[in-house]
């Protein structure tokens, strides 16, 4: 009785449980979701950076990896390392492989118009990421450099100008003078110079985003303008050697410096230690997120010819400071994975 | 000729040479910029050109010292920021910074020493060996240490005092460089081995002929100069709070041995010392800080020392005209 019964229990239990489990397959079936796994998988991206060394790269790069690895698409990055040649010989070669996506950081404008136009018209589709190419492609995503400098000038613009600043004088510590941040940069940055006429713009000089070269331009250019009032520059590592020189000079709290960055940690070290005044922050992990999402909608619509729509995708940019230089403001790469 | 500069013309009784060539357009471009721009005089200024050439002149006289006797070291830059990288590196797992700055200086001579065997055991021609073991060295760091940009830890004294310390009111970096280059000079004029040194390079043959002990000479010059280079990278680290290891792919190492050939130490070897790159740096230096004042661009600052450097090495070429007796064998 004992035996029957028990076996009677067990019956209905393994039922229920059955059922149960036939429901919940039912119902949490996600909408859309076998349709997009079955778009994106296998499908092959290639991603042919300036360099991986640079902190906005690598948190691209782990958020990418992160989707791939999740949906089953593989993302493969022929990392350049600044050098153009081998950026042309990594293009010529992801083209060659006809790969569903290239995701492309142009070193300037011009270097990779003409490949852009070529992958296009092999029928592969071009996500272009921060830095432009004179060509227009699929989809670009990254800042928008022309309100960067816009925003930049405009912050030594509240500094140093009206009855309280020390000088009307500011310097732009450029980056490299053919790349696609500087060349629109300095559109923003001449709208607020006319708007501001009184700005007066002593130095414009580039640090080819190197620290030492931006700490040696400063060094002269405070000797030849000891009451500056401010300097705007292109990528937080590098202006942390016109801070060093500002700092040498013992004139921060006379200097305002402003700048822009990926929005690591290492940028708020700089805020907190007063190399830096103010990073417009263009959070290089939520710019990682769009282009994902961007990746996500290119190779989930085969039958779009490349080229066919253009798009673009302008990310968040916050202005950091010593008041707000803390949590997401500043990430580190292990908080992405 | 050993320990002078190039031999040169006369005029008069004074020897004309490449160096003295290269102090009059410094003499020159001095004048012009001071009678013509504001502050260019001034104190503060001198002493920034002096420590925006540190790196430079710091880096060259490890390069002069290399040239001297008979090679060339383009190794030094890759050394430089793959050292100090190495040491910010192993400074992060919390090793104590002055001791992970003894493990980069250590493995800065020991690559060193790896370059001078395979220059001086391997006889492999320098320029190949050094431009070999520099992209191995750079590709071996990059591959380590993930980011391009690595800052030391905050609040080290010591290097502080290196970027931001004076000594009488002259900038450490400065005294750092006077130092390096006060020390390549006694040690290349005054000391035995300094006078080795310039036998190797003027006729390695004949030197090995006569029994020098050439093979140990050159590995020394090798670490010493990695060690040099490793010196310039602390000096900069000091100075911008960290190390930029793309400076390998800049134009930093032509420029170092730009210095070295300007100021009037011949590649072939045997001449010149430390106050022909201390020429040749401050040339540098005047017209950079110059052109930054004017605020040339970039293009035409590289175009405008392109074009006076090119001028001192013609000028040279017309008062000292090589011919059969002051040209040398392996004069590149």
């Amino acid at each position: 009785m004992l035996f029957k019964n028990g076996l009677l229990a067990c019956l209905t239990a393994l039922t229920l449980l059955g059922g149960a489990k036939l429901a919940t397959a039912q119902e949490t079936d996600q909408v859309g979701r076998a349709a997009y796994l079955e778009a994106v998988k296998g499908k092959k991206v290639i991603f042919v950076p300036i360099s991986q060394g640079m902190d906005l790269n690598q948190a691209w790069v782990t958020v990418w990896q992160r989707h791939a690895a999740r949906y089953g698409f593989t993302l493969e990055v022929r990392d350049p390392n600044g050098d153009t040649n081998a950026g042309i010989r990594a293009m010529q070669g992801a083209i060659a492989e006809k790969p569903d996506l290239i995701i492309v950081q142009n070193p300037d404008v011009q270097t990779y118009a003409r490949l852009l136009k070529q992958a296009q018209a092999s029928g592969i589709k071009v996500l272009q990421v921060n830095m432009q190419s004179a060509t227009q492609t699929d989809s670009y995503v990254g800042n928008d450099w022309i309100e960067m400098g816009r925003l930049e000038m405009g912050e030594l613009a509240k500094h140093c100008t009206g009855p309280n600043a020390v000088s009307h004088k500011v310097v732009w510590l450029a980056g490299v003078q053919t790349g696609a941040a500087n060349i629109y940069m300095r559109t923003g940055i001449d709208e607020v110079l006319k708007a501001n006429p009184e700005l007066q713009l002593v130095s414009d000089q580039p640090a080819d985003y190197m620290s030492e070269k931006a700490r040696q331009i400063t060094e002269t250019v405070l000797q030849q303008h000891p009451d500056l009032c401010g300097i705007m520059g292109i990528w937080d590592n590098a202006e942390v050697g016109a801070g060093a020189a500002v700092a040498a000079a013992g004139k921060q709290d006379q200097v305002t410096i402003v700048t822009n960055g990926a929005g690591s940690a290492t940028g708020c070290e700089s805020i907190k230690n007063g190399l830096l005044d103010v990073i417009f922050n263009f959070n290089a992990p939520i710019q990682g997120e769009i282009a994902a999402q961007q990746i996500s909608e290119l190779l989930q619509r085969p039958e779009r010819q490349a080229g066919s729509e253009k798009t673009i995708f302008f990310g968040p940019i916050t202005r950091v400071d010593k008041d707000n230089a803390v949590g997401r403001n500043c990430w580190k790469l292990d908080d992405l994975k | 000729m050993a320990g002078r500069g190039k031999p040169g013309g006369r005029i008069g009784s004074v020897q004309i040479s490449q160096e003295l060539v290269v102090i009059a357009i410094s003499v020159i471009l001095f004048a012009v910029f001071s009678a013509t721009l504001n502050n260019f005089l001034s104190q503060g200024n001198v002493i920034a050109i002096l420590k925006n050439v540190s790196i430079l002149g710091t880096l060259a006289v490890g390069m002069g010292f290399i040239v001297v006797g008979r090679g060339i070291d383009l190794t030094m830059v890759a050394v430089m920021v793959v050292g100090v990288a190495f040491s910010i590196w192993v400074s992060s797992w919390g090793v104590d910074f002055t001791l992970a700055v003894i493990c980069g200086a250590l493995l800065a001579a020991a690559i060193g020493l790896f370059t001078g065997i395979m220059v001086a055991v391997a006889e492999i021609p320098p320029i190949f060996a050094t431009l070999a073991i520099a992209s191995s060295v750079y590709g071996s760091g990059r591959i380590v240490f993930a980011s391009d940009v690595l800052y030391a830890p905050p609040n080290i004294a010591w290097l502080k005092f290196v970027g931001n310390g004076s000594v009488f009111g002259i900038p450490m970096s400065v005294v750092m460089f006077a130092c390096v280059a006060a020390l390549m000079a006694f040690f290349l004029r005054k000391t035995r081995f300094g006078r080795l040194v310039y036998a190797t390079g003027d006729n390695p043959n004949a030197a090995r002929t006569t029994g020098l002990p050439t093979r140990p000479i050159i590995v020394t010059q090798y670490v010493i100069s990695a060690l040099i280079a490793f010196t310039a990278g602390i000096i900069m680290t000091g100075l911008v709070t960290g190390i930029d290891t793309r400076l390998y792919n800049s134009s930093l190492i032509y420029d170092v041995l730009l210095v070295v050939v300007l100021g009037g130490i011949g590649l072939s070897g045997g001449q010149g010392g430390v106050r022909n790159v201390i020429a040749g740096t401050i040339l540098v230096g005047i017209l950079t800080n110059g052109m930054t004042i004017l605020n040339f661009s970039y293009t035409s600052q590289n175009l405008i020392k392109s074009v006076i450097l090119l001028s001192a090495l013609a000028i040279d070429a017309i008062i000292n005209p090589r011919d059969e007796q002051t040209s040398q064998s392996g004069d590149i």
